[in-house]
Protein backbone atom coordinates (compact mmCIF):
# COMPACT_ATOMS: atom_id res chain seq x y z
CA UNK A 1 0.00 0.00 0.00
CA UNK A 2 1.27 3.47 -1.30
CA UNK A 3 2.09 5.56 2.07
CA UNK A 4 -0.14 8.47 0.95
CA UNK A 5 -3.55 7.04 -0.32
CA UNK A 6 -5.88 9.58 -1.50
CA UNK A 7 -9.48 8.16 -3.10
CA UNK A 8 -12.13 10.11 -4.25
CA UNK A 9 -11.80 12.60 -1.45
CA UNK A 10 -13.49 15.47 -1.24
CA UNK A 11 -13.54 18.75 0.91
CA UNK A 12 -16.46 21.03 0.99
CA UNK A 13 -16.99 24.36 4.12
CA UNK A 14 -20.62 25.11 3.33
CA UNK A 15 -21.21 25.38 -0.44
CA UNK A 16 -17.69 25.87 -1.47
CA UNK A 17 -15.91 22.92 -2.56
CA UNK A 18 -12.32 23.30 -1.34
CA UNK A 19 -11.26 19.74 -2.80
CA UNK A 20 -12.93 18.26 -4.78
CA UNK A 21 -12.51 14.31 -6.10
CA UNK A 22 -8.26 14.15 -5.25
CA UNK A 23 -7.31 10.93 -5.99
CA UNK A 24 -3.62 10.09 -5.71
CA UNK A 25 -1.23 7.27 -4.19
CA UNK A 26 2.01 9.04 -3.65
CA UNK A 27 4.99 6.74 -2.19
CA UNK A 28 7.99 8.94 -2.47
CA UNK A 29 10.00 10.22 0.56
CA UNK A 30 9.90 13.58 0.24
CA UNK A 31 7.05 14.94 -1.56
CA UNK A 32 6.09 19.03 -2.67
CA UNK A 33 2.51 20.14 -3.04
CA UNK A 34 2.35 23.09 -5.17
CA UNK A 35 -0.40 26.31 -6.06
CA UNK A 36 -1.82 29.09 -6.04
CA UNK A 37 -3.19 31.30 -3.05
CA UNK A 38 -6.47 28.80 -2.13
CA UNK A 39 -5.93 26.30 -4.82
CA UNK A 40 -6.38 24.09 -1.67
CA UNK A 41 -2.66 22.56 -0.79
CA UNK A 42 -2.99 23.57 3.12
CA UNK A 43 -6.68 21.44 3.00
CA UNK A 44 -4.51 18.51 1.49
CA UNK A 45 -1.95 18.77 4.08
CA UNK A 46 -4.24 19.11 7.11
CA UNK A 47 -6.21 15.85 5.15
CA UNK A 48 -2.94 13.95 5.55
CA UNK A 49 -2.02 15.35 8.85
CA UNK A 50 -5.56 14.38 9.94
CA UNK A 51 -6.83 17.91 10.97
CA UNK A 52 -9.62 18.28 8.28
CA UNK A 53 -11.86 15.49 8.55
CA UNK A 54 -12.50 14.37 4.14
CA UNK A 55 -16.07 15.26 3.23
CA UNK A 56 -16.25 12.05 1.39
CA UNK A 57 -13.72 9.53 0.08
CA UNK A 58 -11.12 7.46 1.70
CA UNK A 59 -7.72 8.78 2.83
CA UNK A 60 -4.90 6.09 4.26
CA UNK A 61 -1.57 7.51 5.48
CA UNK A 62 1.01 5.38 6.43
CA UNK A 63 -1.44 2.90 6.37
CA UNK A 64 -3.97 4.25 8.70
CA UNK A 65 -7.30 5.53 8.38
CA UNK A 66 -7.23 9.26 9.97
CA UNK A 67 -10.83 9.58 11.03
CA UNK A 68 -10.33 5.70 12.95
CA UNK A 69 -7.04 5.74 14.01
CA UNK A 70 -6.59 9.22 15.01
CA UNK A 71 -4.27 8.24 18.60
CA UNK A 72 -1.92 6.28 16.45
CA UNK A 73 -1.58 8.84 13.12
CA UNK A 74 -0.82 11.39 15.76
CA UNK A 75 2.09 9.33 17.30
CA UNK A 76 3.90 8.78 14.05
CA UNK A 77 3.25 11.65 12.15
CA UNK A 78 4.30 15.45 12.67
CA UNK A 79 3.07 19.01 11.24
CA UNK A 80 4.82 22.27 11.22
CA UNK A 81 2.85 25.25 10.46
CA UNK A 82 3.77 28.63 8.80
CA UNK A 83 3.32 30.72 11.96
CA UNK A 84 6.24 30.34 14.57
CA UNK A 85 4.27 32.12 17.12
CA UNK A 86 1.06 29.89 17.22
CA UNK A 87 3.02 26.33 17.79
CA UNK A 88 4.75 27.12 20.69
CA UNK A 89 2.83 26.26 23.70
CA UNK A 90 5.27 26.24 26.85
CA UNK A 91 6.98 29.15 28.36
CA UNK A 92 10.63 27.72 27.59
CA UNK A 93 12.87 26.19 24.78
CA UNK A 94 13.40 22.93 26.76
CA UNK A 95 9.76 22.49 27.90
CA UNK A 96 8.32 23.39 24.87
CA UNK A 97 10.38 20.55 22.80
CA UNK A 98 9.48 18.27 26.41
CA UNK A 99 5.81 18.92 25.88
CA UNK A 100 5.51 16.86 22.41
CA UNK A 101 6.65 13.97 24.81
CA UNK A 102 4.09 14.56 27.51
CA UNK A 103 1.74 12.20 26.12
CA UNK A 104 4.20 9.14 25.61
CA UNK A 105 4.76 6.52 27.73
CA UNK A 106 8.53 6.71 27.76
CA UNK A 107 10.37 6.23 31.09
CA UNK A 108 11.55 10.28 32.42
CA UNK A 109 15.21 9.28 31.56
CA UNK A 110 14.18 8.64 28.02
CA UNK A 111 12.67 11.52 27.67
CA UNK A 112 14.71 13.55 28.95
CA UNK A 113 17.72 12.57 26.95
CA UNK A 114 15.53 12.68 23.88
CA UNK A 115 15.13 16.27 24.51
CA UNK A 116 18.62 17.38 24.98
CA UNK A 117 19.78 15.44 21.60
CA UNK A 118 16.89 17.34 19.54
CA UNK A 119 18.04 20.46 21.46
CA UNK A 120 21.39 19.86 20.10
CA UNK A 121 20.27 18.71 16.95
CA UNK A 122 18.76 21.81 16.12
CA UNK A 123 21.30 24.29 18.07
CA UNK A 124 18.91 25.01 20.43
CA UNK A 125 20.73 24.08 23.60
CA UNK A 126 22.09 26.85 24.19
CA UNK A 127 19.18 28.46 25.10
CA UNK A 128 17.37 25.72 26.19
CA UNK A 129 15.96 27.90 29.07
CA UNK A 130 15.18 31.24 27.71
CA UNK A 131 11.40 32.09 26.93
CA UNK A 132 10.59 31.13 24.02
CA UNK A 133 8.21 33.93 23.07
CA UNK A 134 11.11 36.13 23.17
CA UNK A 135 12.78 34.31 20.28
CA UNK A 136 13.34 35.78 17.23
CA UNK A 137 11.22 34.52 14.27
CA UNK A 138 13.70 31.76 12.47
CA UNK A 139 14.59 30.45 16.56
CA UNK A 140 11.27 30.25 16.94
CA UNK A 141 10.53 28.22 14.21
CA UNK A 142 13.84 25.80 14.68
CA UNK A 143 11.84 25.44 18.24
CA UNK A 144 8.64 24.20 16.29
CA UNK A 145 10.84 21.85 14.53
CA UNK A 146 12.54 20.46 17.41
CA UNK A 147 9.21 19.47 18.69
CA UNK A 148 8.26 18.17 16.02
CA UNK A 149 11.42 15.81 15.46
CA UNK A 150 11.63 14.86 18.86
CA UNK A 151 8.64 12.55 18.36
CA UNK A 152 10.38 10.80 15.85
CA UNK A 153 8.06 11.20 13.59
CA UNK A 154 7.75 8.89 10.09
CA UNK A 155 5.84 11.72 8.58
CA UNK A 156 6.52 15.36 9.02
CA UNK A 157 4.02 17.57 7.22
CA UNK A 158 5.36 20.91 6.59
CA UNK A 159 2.75 23.92 5.58
CA UNK A 160 4.83 26.88 4.44
CA UNK A 161 7.30 26.41 7.30
CA UNK A 162 9.50 29.46 6.19
CA UNK A 163 6.80 31.58 5.02
CA UNK A 164 8.33 34.74 7.45
CA UNK A 165 11.89 33.53 7.61
CA UNK A 166 14.60 35.24 6.33
CA UNK A 167 17.12 33.47 3.94
CA UNK A 168 19.55 31.96 5.93
CA UNK A 169 16.86 30.50 8.59
CA UNK A 170 14.75 29.31 5.82
CA UNK A 171 17.93 27.60 4.43
CA UNK A 172 18.23 26.27 8.00
CA UNK A 173 15.00 25.16 8.28
CA UNK A 174 14.50 23.52 4.88
CA UNK A 175 18.08 21.78 5.64
CA UNK A 176 16.34 19.79 8.18
CA UNK A 177 13.46 19.11 6.71
CA UNK A 178 15.15 17.98 3.38
CA UNK A 179 18.60 16.09 5.27
CA UNK A 180 19.19 12.71 5.82
CA UNK A 181 16.47 10.59 8.68
CA UNK A 182 14.26 8.09 8.07
CA UNK A 183 11.14 10.38 7.91
CA UNK A 184 8.89 11.28 4.84
CA UNK A 185 8.16 14.98 4.32
CA UNK A 186 4.87 16.50 2.75
CA UNK A 187 6.04 20.11 2.21
CA UNK A 188 3.50 22.69 1.02
CA UNK A 189 5.61 25.45 -0.48
CA UNK A 190 5.38 28.81 -3.08
CA UNK A 191 9.05 28.21 -2.85
CA UNK A 192 9.68 26.44 -6.28
CA UNK A 193 13.50 25.51 -5.80
CA UNK A 194 12.41 24.05 -3.05
CA UNK A 195 9.91 21.86 -4.23
CA UNK A 196 12.22 21.11 -7.28
CA UNK A 197 14.68 19.46 -4.64
CA UNK A 198 12.11 17.35 -3.28
CA UNK A 199 11.49 13.49 -4.80
CA UNK A 200 7.35 14.46 -6.10
CA UNK A 201 5.84 17.10 -6.68
CA UNK A 202 1.58 17.37 -6.88
CA UNK A 203 0.25 20.82 -8.63
CA UNK A 204 -2.92 21.28 -6.97
CA UNK A 205 -5.66 23.49 -9.03
CA UNK A 206 -8.56 24.88 -7.79
CA UNK A 207 -9.37 21.77 -5.39
CA UNK A 208 -8.18 19.01 -7.71
CA UNK A 209 -4.55 17.59 -8.95
CA UNK A 210 -3.18 19.72 -12.16
CA UNK A 211 -0.18 17.25 -12.19
CA UNK A 212 1.98 14.47 -10.43
CA UNK A 213 4.85 13.59 -10.53
CA UNK A 214 9.05 14.40 -11.68
CA UNK A 215 9.72 17.97 -9.76
CA UNK A 216 11.00 19.16 -13.18
CA UNK A 217 8.10 18.66 -15.25
CA UNK A 218 5.42 19.35 -12.69
CA UNK A 219 7.09 23.07 -11.78
CA UNK A 220 7.37 23.59 -15.27
CA UNK A 221 3.55 22.86 -15.75
CA UNK A 222 2.86 25.22 -12.92
CA UNK A 223 4.91 28.04 -14.03
CA UNK A 224 3.38 28.04 -17.11
CA UNK A 225 0.03 27.95 -15.50
CA UNK A 226 1.37 31.16 -13.78
CA UNK A 227 2.66 32.72 -17.47
CA UNK A 228 -0.90 32.71 -18.89
CA UNK B 1 1.83 41.10 35.82
CA UNK B 2 3.20 37.58 35.55
CA UNK B 3 6.96 36.34 36.32
CA UNK B 4 8.50 33.84 34.56
CA UNK B 5 10.37 30.99 35.91
CA UNK B 6 14.10 31.24 36.48
CA UNK B 7 16.44 28.35 36.99
CA UNK B 8 18.16 28.16 40.23
CA UNK B 9 19.03 26.46 43.39
CA UNK B 10 17.30 28.31 46.10
CA UNK B 11 15.44 26.25 49.09
CA UNK B 12 12.33 27.32 47.24
CA UNK B 13 13.63 25.68 43.82
CA UNK B 14 14.43 22.33 45.56
CA UNK B 15 10.64 21.76 47.33
CA UNK B 16 8.51 19.81 45.06
CA UNK B 17 5.85 21.94 43.00
CA UNK B 18 2.78 20.37 45.11
CA UNK B 19 4.05 20.82 48.34
CA UNK B 20 5.35 24.46 47.72
CA UNK B 21 1.88 25.34 45.91
CA UNK B 22 0.31 24.38 49.20
CA UNK B 23 2.91 26.24 51.37
CA UNK B 24 3.11 29.04 49.53
CA UNK B 25 -1.00 29.01 49.37
CA UNK B 26 -1.28 28.80 53.19
CA UNK B 27 1.55 31.52 53.77
CA UNK B 28 -0.70 33.98 51.08
CA UNK B 29 -3.55 33.11 53.13
CA UNK B 30 -2.46 33.89 56.36
CA UNK B 31 -0.68 37.31 55.19
CA UNK B 32 -4.21 38.21 54.18
CA UNK B 33 -5.80 36.96 57.02
CA UNK B 34 -3.29 39.27 59.53
CA UNK B 35 -5.22 42.40 60.80
CA UNK B 36 -5.71 45.54 59.20
CA UNK B 37 -4.00 47.49 62.62
CA UNK B 38 -0.47 47.62 63.68
CA UNK B 39 1.63 45.75 63.20
CA UNK B 40 -0.30 43.50 60.72
CA UNK B 41 0.92 44.69 57.56
CA UNK B 42 4.71 45.53 59.07
CA UNK B 43 4.13 41.70 59.17
CA UNK B 44 3.20 40.81 56.04
CA UNK B 45 5.83 42.96 54.40
CA UNK B 46 8.32 40.93 56.92
CA UNK B 47 6.52 37.90 55.52
CA UNK B 48 7.37 38.72 52.20
CA UNK B 49 10.93 39.89 52.66
CA UNK B 50 11.69 36.65 54.81
CA UNK B 51 10.51 34.21 51.60
CA UNK B 52 12.52 35.98 49.60
CA UNK B 53 15.68 36.25 52.04
CA UNK B 54 17.01 32.72 51.17
CA UNK B 55 20.14 31.75 49.32
CA UNK B 56 19.88 31.89 45.55
CA UNK B 57 16.48 34.35 45.12
CA UNK B 58 17.64 37.95 47.18
CA UNK B 59 16.00 40.86 47.74
CA UNK B 60 16.83 41.81 44.70
CA UNK B 61 14.41 39.16 42.77
CA UNK B 62 11.65 40.66 45.76
CA UNK B 63 12.16 44.41 44.13
CA UNK B 64 12.01 43.17 40.22
CA UNK B 65 8.80 41.57 41.16
CA UNK B 66 7.59 44.76 43.20
CA UNK B 67 8.14 46.36 39.52
CA UNK B 68 6.34 43.08 37.90
CA UNK B 69 3.33 44.22 39.92
CA UNK B 70 3.08 47.78 39.97
CA UNK B 71 -0.09 48.35 38.70
CA UNK B 72 -1.98 45.87 40.62
CA UNK B 73 -0.45 47.56 43.68
CA UNK B 74 -1.33 51.06 42.08
CA UNK B 75 -4.97 50.10 41.36
CA UNK B 76 -5.03 49.29 45.01
CA UNK B 77 -3.61 51.96 46.55
CA UNK B 78 -6.09 53.93 44.01
CA UNK B 79 -9.24 52.79 45.28
CA UNK B 80 -8.63 51.69 48.50
CA UNK B 81 -6.80 55.37 48.90
CA UNK B 82 -10.92 56.50 47.65
CA UNK B 83 -13.01 54.38 49.86
CA UNK B 84 -10.98 53.80 53.20
CA UNK B 85 -8.71 56.68 53.21
CA UNK B 86 -4.90 56.98 53.64
CA UNK B 87 -4.33 54.71 56.74
CA UNK B 88 -6.44 51.59 55.99
CA UNK B 89 -5.17 52.41 52.03
CA UNK B 90 -1.61 51.66 53.06
CA UNK B 91 -2.14 49.03 55.03
CA UNK B 92 -4.55 46.91 52.84
CA UNK B 93 -2.10 47.96 49.71
CA UNK B 94 1.02 46.13 51.73
CA UNK B 95 -1.04 43.36 53.09
CA UNK B 96 -2.18 42.81 48.48
CA UNK B 97 1.55 43.47 48.06
CA UNK B 98 2.82 41.09 49.95
CA UNK B 99 0.21 38.31 48.99
CA UNK B 100 1.01 39.14 45.08
CA UNK B 101 4.43 38.99 45.52
CA UNK B 102 4.57 35.49 47.42
CA UNK B 103 2.68 33.92 45.47
CA UNK B 104 4.81 34.67 42.19
CA UNK B 105 7.21 32.48 43.83
CA UNK B 106 5.38 29.95 42.77
CA UNK B 107 5.90 30.47 39.27
CA UNK B 108 9.58 32.01 39.85
CA UNK B 109 11.03 28.91 41.25
CA UNK B 110 9.08 25.87 39.72
CA UNK B 111 9.24 25.19 35.87
CA UNK B 112 6.13 24.31 34.35
CA UNK B 113 6.17 21.02 33.16
CA UNK B 114 6.24 20.69 36.78
CA UNK B 115 3.95 22.52 37.93
CA UNK B 116 1.36 20.89 35.06
CA UNK B 117 2.26 18.06 36.64
CA UNK B 118 1.39 18.77 40.28
CA UNK B 119 -1.69 20.47 38.40
CA UNK B 120 -2.80 17.50 37.26
CA UNK B 121 -2.14 15.54 40.33
CA UNK B 122 -3.85 18.70 42.79
CA UNK B 123 -6.79 17.82 40.45
CA UNK B 124 -7.55 14.30 40.95
CA UNK B 125 -10.59 14.70 43.13
CA UNK B 126 -11.94 15.98 40.04
CA UNK B 127 -12.18 12.92 38.81
CA UNK B 128 -15.59 11.81 40.42
CA UNK B 129 -17.03 14.70 38.75
CA UNK B 130 -15.95 13.01 35.44
CA UNK B 131 -14.11 16.00 34.85
CA UNK B 132 -10.90 15.48 32.49
CA UNK B 133 -8.03 16.93 34.66
CA UNK B 134 -5.51 16.43 32.09
CA UNK B 135 -7.50 19.02 29.33
CA UNK B 136 -7.98 21.21 32.55
CA UNK B 137 -4.72 21.58 33.79
CA UNK B 138 -3.40 22.07 30.34
CA UNK B 139 -5.99 24.92 29.50
CA UNK B 140 -4.90 27.02 32.85
CA UNK B 141 -0.67 26.35 31.45
CA UNK B 142 -1.69 27.39 27.60
CA UNK B 143 -3.88 30.30 28.80
CA UNK B 144 -0.66 31.33 31.25
CA UNK B 145 1.46 31.30 28.04
CA UNK B 146 -0.73 32.83 26.07
CA UNK B 147 -0.86 35.80 27.55
CA UNK B 148 1.87 37.43 26.56
CA UNK B 149 0.82 36.52 23.38
CA UNK B 150 -2.42 38.30 23.10
CA UNK B 151 -0.44 41.18 24.58
CA UNK B 152 1.30 41.20 21.26
CA UNK B 153 -1.68 40.58 19.12
CA UNK B 154 -3.29 43.46 20.96
CA UNK B 155 -0.26 45.80 20.31
CA UNK B 156 -0.12 44.45 16.59
CA UNK B 157 -3.57 45.87 15.97
CA UNK B 158 -3.85 49.06 17.95
CA UNK B 159 -0.09 49.42 15.05
CA UNK B 160 -2.23 48.58 12.40
CA UNK B 161 -5.29 51.12 12.98
CA UNK B 162 -3.02 53.98 14.06
CA UNK B 163 -1.04 53.30 10.28
CA UNK B 164 -4.38 53.77 8.83
CA UNK B 165 -5.23 56.36 10.77
CA UNK B 166 -7.85 54.95 13.34
CA UNK B 167 -9.03 56.53 15.95
CA UNK B 168 -8.03 55.35 19.18
CA UNK B 169 -11.07 53.60 21.10
CA UNK B 170 -11.90 49.99 22.44
CA UNK B 171 -14.97 50.31 20.11
CA UNK B 172 -12.58 49.88 16.84
CA UNK B 173 -10.36 48.27 18.68
CA UNK B 174 -12.31 45.06 20.45
CA UNK B 175 -13.32 43.91 16.98
CA UNK B 176 -9.90 42.84 15.14
CA UNK B 177 -8.34 42.33 18.42
CA UNK B 178 -11.11 39.42 19.01
CA UNK B 179 -10.70 37.93 15.47
CA UNK B 180 -7.31 37.43 15.65
CA UNK B 181 -7.20 36.27 19.21
CA UNK B 182 -9.88 33.66 18.27
CA UNK B 183 -7.43 33.31 14.62
CA UNK B 184 -4.59 32.58 16.89
CA UNK B 185 -6.16 29.89 19.15
CA UNK B 186 -7.52 28.27 16.19
CA UNK B 187 -4.27 27.72 15.67
CA UNK B 188 -2.64 27.28 18.63
CA UNK B 189 -5.13 24.22 18.38
CA UNK B 190 -3.58 22.71 15.56
CA UNK B 191 -0.80 22.67 16.84
CA UNK B 192 -1.71 20.96 20.39
CA UNK B 193 -3.71 18.30 18.03
CA UNK B 194 -0.86 18.03 16.10
CA UNK B 195 1.43 17.32 19.06
CA UNK B 196 -0.50 14.78 20.36
CA UNK B 197 -2.89 16.84 22.78
CA UNK B 198 -6.30 14.50 22.12
N1 LIG C 1 -12.13 26.47 7.74
C1 LIG C 1 -12.51 26.94 6.54
N2 LIG C 1 -13.74 27.46 6.38
C2 LIG C 1 -14.13 27.94 5.18
N3 LIG C 1 -13.36 27.96 4.09
C3 LIG C 1 -12.12 27.48 4.20
C4 LIG C 1 -11.62 26.94 5.42
N4 LIG C 1 -10.35 26.53 5.23
C5 LIG C 1 -10.07 26.81 3.95
N5 LIG C 1 -11.11 27.37 3.32
C6 LIG C 1 -11.15 27.80 1.91
O1 LIG C 1 -10.63 26.76 1.13
C7 LIG C 1 -9.88 27.26 0.04
C8 LIG C 1 -8.54 26.61 0.01
O2 LIG C 1 -7.84 26.97 1.17
P1 LIG C 1 -6.37 26.45 1.48
O3 LIG C 1 -5.98 27.08 2.76
O4 LIG C 1 -6.33 24.99 1.40
O5 LIG C 1 -5.52 27.08 0.29
P2 LIG C 1 -3.96 27.13 0.06
O6 LIG C 1 -3.66 26.50 -1.24
O7 LIG C 1 -3.26 26.59 1.24
O8 LIG C 1 -3.71 28.68 -0.05
P3 LIG C 1 -2.44 29.55 0.41
O9 LIG C 1 -1.38 29.37 -0.64
O10 LIG C 1 -2.96 30.94 0.38
O11 LIG C 1 -2.04 29.09 1.76
C9 LIG C 1 -9.84 28.76 0.22
O12 LIG C 1 -10.76 29.33 -0.67
C10 LIG C 1 -10.26 28.98 1.63
O13 LIG C 1 -10.95 30.19 1.75
MG1 LIG D 1 -2.07 27.44 2.75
Amino acid sequence: MSALLLDEVSVRWGDVVVLRDVTCALDARTIAVIGENGSGKSTFARIVGGLTPATRGTVRVLGLDPARDAARLRRRVAMVFSNPDAQIIMPTVAEDVAFSLRSDKLPREEKRRRVRAALERFGLDGIADRSAHDLSGGQKQLLALCGAFVREPDLVIADEPTAYLDARNARRVTGHLLGKGSHRLLLVTHDLDLAKRCDQVVFIQDGTIAAIGDPAPVVAAYEAHLAC
Amino acid sequence: MLSLYRAGYSPWHRLAAGPKALLLIVIVLGVSLLPVSWPGPAVAAAIAVGCYAVPGIGLRELRRQLVAVRWAIGVTAAGQLVFLGPGPAAANTTRVGAALVISALLALTTPVGALLDALERGLKPLDHLGVDRQRVALLLIVTITMLPVLARLAHDVREAQRARGAPPGLRHFAMPFLVVALKHADALGDALTARGVR
